[in-house]
């Protein structure tokens, strides 16, 4: 292993100057079938292959001043087979193999494989030719021995050389246009080349494998009884297979399940055996067979004319060539996952959508592992390269083609997880176009305001549409969504540049890549920070507008959105005028804010109306309003369902939430989940609950899992539920006509669940939300929010990110049976408590309040007491949820308390009876 | 009312099961979600007297536990000043809606009887009750005799 890696670095070091014109990759695009073939790879995939030349070259120099080359009669003084060349150690091999490489020392080459061919491409064209062992390896290789003048193929070969039964083998391979590798073929090779130390047949079947679409389409197939896969025409079975699949599953959607005859779980198995075998043995082969795959695949893709592959063989190799548990390994990293990702990146929406279900249903487990690779290859290419001004992120075609694979994983990570019927909408909110009918015409003369007409098509994603997902359907993705952020790529790119690009992208012309197409890889704030800059220029291009109209000599419309208000009126007047604006001229609430208190001097610069905000905020959250009500359980605010207010109200805060996002300033309101849910255009369900009141989800929850017969006469639950409004009076609702008559059953439970879920969070409060929604989107309806943000992000865009700030919760916290806020035990909890991470923080507040939400006002308004529970002992720490108590025994030491108080936190689910 | 026909039928279960540690149940006619009753321990040091405490329950209930409150004083280390208590059953995280309103009582009347130091909510007397426990006894007898109401006879 040593030697090995030492070579690795030395061949890259030499390599590094052939290397360093890598910083301009452009793969072609869109080349001539011809042009293709015979330049199959830009600069930069020939340098890469370069780089694989050269370490296998150097690689085979030091298994021949090793092992020698096993002809008996050699004369090779660099060849242990000779007995010339002095006994060495694997460092001093590896160090001599170097010297021989750039000596072009003699390899000596016992195989007889001369390759008459000229032109590798023509086997590219036609993979399944017939005399196509390891052909695949040799383009490679032929394609730098131009470079290396001295290293003939034929020397090449000799590593490979088979003996007698492997030759029988391969000569069965060639008849049947190469034999699929199985999950004991594998077995088989590892054992032999373990036993022997001898890698070449392994090396020999893996590149056969992996460097042939068409090969490889057929391993690891889906056992199938006497069927014999290698004999077998193409599509036979892949309709067994089929018929099989839709036998095992019946309830998927077999045509558009594909992944027949793949068994990913046996290719699975088999990469894992194959990790026995030491990885130097096979690496480097792998990496250039994937290589070689990933081009296979270009050209068959490109070549739609010549159907050698059906797009289900396409997408199978690609399921199988992302298994490779090494992906994420150097050499893989460098050089064959980037080819993978631009071969991808070919294939038709609907092969995507295909290799995007096919993840979802069965490689569940590996999603985690290709995610981390592609999120490595982004990083490592992000943080290595120094983008300037005519070589931008967006122009890195490597992380762009990363982010493209990227994004089928995304689908395929809502797919593998729990999503909801897209029925559960919530209707879609129809703002009248406003007349301005000389701005109209302006625009006709001078197209200022060309933002406004693209707005008429938002993007839609085109995988989504075949795949039919949206992510608000999406309740638990399998993998949470934070994890295909990338923080160095977020930190990187420059927003509005990306905007830019995302607004010009035409479909045919110029295809500028815009990251703000593929929102899931940019943490929410570098994407509100390009939701800031749109914001900007719209605001900009209204201000144009306005000078224009004066310019024509018509009245001016102002070009800000002037609130002018009296601090002690301060709800009434922004309402009066947020209402005849919003009446009258709803454009200009797209225009910059401006606000003025009266009598007051100060010019709003962002922090006037900062101040507006939030104590607009402040008093129309505040319970004697009547518009929301305090939830003392779940610390959010919720609409009064029986709120005296009208709705213009009510469309007047949505406005108001409108205008904060639209200006980029932070609420401090505290709504529930659903709330930005319901925002994003998805209604309420049951799920949604969980956060709304956590209480009456588990209660409900848990009736939903009661499985008793007699669950009728145990919760004896009839249709009508009951609830208490603001005033404290207890009101009953039929969830049904004659509600009180129906009881719930094992039967009807989840129509109940359904119904009561949708009475609390959509019926009950339909006509303050559409009103409060309404005015949301008259702010909001032209900027990129609902396609860029999840409803997860909107709340960070309203409010901020959670702000844990403990220092302010010790300041507030008091003691009791005998601690102090000077006793040696608590100012040990702060200072664990203080450098705890977030993560743990969150679990800390979950465990001692029952919630990780922090109250409006911040933590200090928690009321945290924390109780002496008696001397040192081995008890763990305890809480009393209900009054925010956290006991703790005075524990002997610091290292004591730690290890308990994470004990305590980490382990508290299930928390059981006392 | 019939939204509440659970309660209505557990509040008759349980005045006809005639419990001998619950007894005098009042629950006014025109709000079925509030009652109060008499807790009458078996145990020392609070078999000197009888405890009225009073269960709201929530317009959800069952899918939300129902909450209780001693509206006597009392000297234990499970129960506060304000009467407020903790009894796992109906705490948020563990409540589970088929469980019903005898058990809760039951397991109230359980910890009443047998203090738990171990998560105390004064912890002053759970200290108290575990160092020195005649100390506490007499204590808490005292207390008990001073506030607690009349046993009933029968």
């Amino acid at each position: 292993m040593n030697s090995k890696s030492e070579t690795d670095e030395a061949s890259r070091g030499n390599e590094a100057s052939s290397s360093n014109n890598e910083s301009t990759p452009s793969i072609p695009k869109s080349h001539s079938v011809a042009g293709l073939c015979a330049d199959t790879s830009s600069n930069k995939t020939k340098d890469i292959m370069k780089r694989a030349a050269a370490k296998q070259l150097i690689e085979r120099y030091f298994y021949q001043l090793l092992d020698g080359c096993g002809n008996p009669e050699c004369d090779n003084q660099y060849c242990a087979s000779s007995g010339e060349a002095r006994n060495l150690t694997p460092n001093e091999a590896a160090a001599e193999a170097i010297k021989l490489f750039y000596t072009e020392a003699r390899l000596c080459d016992s195989l007889p494989s001369k390759m008459p061919r000229t032109d590798p491409s023509i086997n590219i064209v036609c993979p399944p030719t017939p005399c196509v062992t390891g052909t695949a390896m040799n383009i490679v290789m032929e394609d730098n021995i131009s470079d290396f003048p001295s290293c003939s193929s034929s020397r090449f070969m000799d590593k490979f050389k088979p003996d007698s039964s492997q030759q029988m083998d391969s000569k069965n391979i060639r008849h049947n246009n190469g034999a699929p590798l199985t999950e004991e073929r594998i077995y088989q090779l590892c054992d032999e080349c373990l036993q022997s130390k001898k890698p070449q047949y392994l090396i020999r079947a893996l590149a056969e494998a992996f460097t042939q679409p068409a090969v490889l389409a057929r391993c690891f197939q889906r056992k199938l009884g006497d069927t014999d896969n290698s004999s077998e025409g193409k599509n036979k079975p892949d309709k067994e297979s089929k018929a099989m699949c839709s036998s095992s599953d019946p309830d998927k959607d077999v045509d558009s399940v594909t992944g027949p005859g793949l068994d990913v779980a046996s290719c699975r198995r088999a990469f894992q055996y194959l990790a026995k075998v030491p990885s130097e043995y096979y690496s480097s082969a792998l990496v250039t067979a994937l290589s070689t795959l990933a081009e296979n695949l270009i050209v068959e893709m490109k070549l739609s004319k010549t159907k050698t592959l059906t797009l289900d063989d396409t997408v199978n190799c690609f399921v199988i060539a992302f298994e490779v548990p090494d992906l994420g390994c150097s050499r893989y990293l460098d050089i064959a996952l980037p080819l993978l990702c631009v071969a991808a990146e070919n294939l038709p929406v609907i092969a995507q959508a295909k290799l995007a279900r096919i993840w979802a249903q069965y490689c569940k487990d590996s999603l985690r592992h290709i995610l981390e690779t592609l999120q490595q290859l982004i990083t490592l290419r992000v943080i290595s390269t120094n983008y300037v001004r005519n070589f931008q992120l967006q122009d890195d075609h490597t992380v762009t083609m990363a982010t493209k694979i990227m994004k089928i994983l995304y689908y395929a990570n809502m797919l593998a997880g729990v999503m909801e019927p897209s029925t559960l909408r919530e209707e879609p909110v129809v703002i009248a176009s406003q007349l301005d009918p000389l701005g109209d015409a302006l625009d006709h003369l001078y197209p200022l305001s060309s933002i406004k007409n693209l707005k008429q098509a938002p993007y839609e994603d085109p995988l989504a549409i075949e795949l039919g997902i949206n992510v608000l359907d999406a309740r638990k993705p399998y993998l949470p969504f934070e994890e295909f952020y990338n923080e160095p790529l977020s930190d990187t790119i420059e927003m509005d540049i990306d905007l830019a690009n995302c607004k010009t992208d035409v479909d045919d012309i110029g295809n500028k890549f815009s990251f703000l197409k593929y929102p899931f890889i940019l943490t929410a704030a570098t994407k509100s920070l390009g939701l800031y800059y749109e914001n900007r220029i719209r605001m900009y291009s209204e201000r144009r507008v306005s000078l224009l109209h004066a310019v024509v000599g018509a009245a001016p419309p102002m070009p800000f959105l002037r609130l002018k208000v009296r601090r002690s009126h301060i709800i009434d007047d922004a309402l009066v005028e947020l209402e005849m604006i919003a009446m009258e001229r709803a454009l200009d609430l797209k225009k910059q804010l401006v606000v003025e208190f009266e009598g007051e001097q100060g010019i709003d610069e962002g922090g006037v109306s900062k101040e507006f905000f939030q104590l607009v905020v402040e008093q129309i959250f505040n319970p004697d309003y009547g518009m929301f009500t305090q939830r003392p359980d779940e610390l959010t605010v919720w609409f009064n369902p029986t709120s005296f207010e009208t709705e213009a109200q009510f469309t007047l805060i949505g406005i108001v939430l409108g205008l904060a996002i639209y200006n980029n300033i932070i609420l401090a309101v505290n709504f529930p989940m659903v709330v930005y849910r319901k925002l994003m255009g998805k209604k309420g369900s049951f799920e949604d609950l969980a956060d709304w009141n956590a209480t009456l989800y588990n209660g409900l929850k848990d009736m939903l899992e009661y499985t008793g017969s007699d669950l009728e006469e145990v919760y004896y639950q009839t249709f009508r539920i009951c609830y208490t409004d603001v005033f404290g009076n207890n009101i009953f609702h039929d969830l049904k006509e004659n509600g009180d008559d129906i009881f719930v059953t094992q039967e009807n439970k989840r129509e109940f669940i359904d119904l009561y879920a949708d009475f609390l969070l959509n019926k009950s409060v339909e006509t303050q939300f559409k009103a409060f929604r309404r005015g949301f989107v008259m702010v909001t309806d032209e900027s990129q929010l609902g396609m860029l943000f999840r409803p997860e992000e909107v709340e960070t865009l309203v409010c901020g990110s959670k702000n844990f700030d403990f220092n302010e919760l010790e300041k507030s916290t008091e003691y009791d049976g005998g601690y102090t806020a000077e006793s040696q035990t608590i100012k040990d909890f702060w200072s664990i408590v203080h450098s705890l991470s977030l993560e743990d923080k969150r679990k800390l507040l979950q465990f001692t309040t029952g919630s990780d939400r922090v109250p409006v006002g911040g933590l200090s308004h928690l009321k945290l007491v924390i109780a002496r529970n008696g001397p040192d002992c081995a008890r763990l720490p305890t809480a009393h949820t209900c009054f925010n108590v956290l006991l703790l025994p005075e524990y002997e030491n610091k290292e004591k308390l730690e290890d308990r108080l994470m004990k305590a936190i980490s382990y508290s689910k299930g928390f059981g009876i006392i | 009312m019939a939204a509440t026909r659970r309660l209505q039928k557990e509040l008759n279960d349980i005045r006809q099961s005639g419990l001998k540690s619950f007894r005098d149940i009042q629950v006014d006619e025109s709000n079925i979600l509030t009652w109060q009753g008499l807790i009458v321990p078996d145990n020392p040091p609070y078999n000197k007297g009888a405890f009225r405490i009073e269960i709201n329950f929530p317009a959800e209930y069952p899918f939300k536990p129902p909450k209780i409150s001693f509206k006597t004083k009392i000297y234990h280390p499970n129960i506060d000043e304000k009467g407020q208590v903790c009894l796992p059953i109906i705490s948020a995280e563990n409540w589970k809606p088929a469980t019903k309103t005898d058990q809760v009582i039951q397991a109230l009347v359980a910890l009443v009887n047998d203090p738990e130091p171990e998560h105390p909510l004064r912890a002053e007397l759970a200290e108290e009750f575990l160092k020195d426990r005649k100390k506490f006894t007499k204590n808490a007898e005292e207390f008990t005799k001073k506030h607690s109401e009349k046993r009933p006879t029968d």
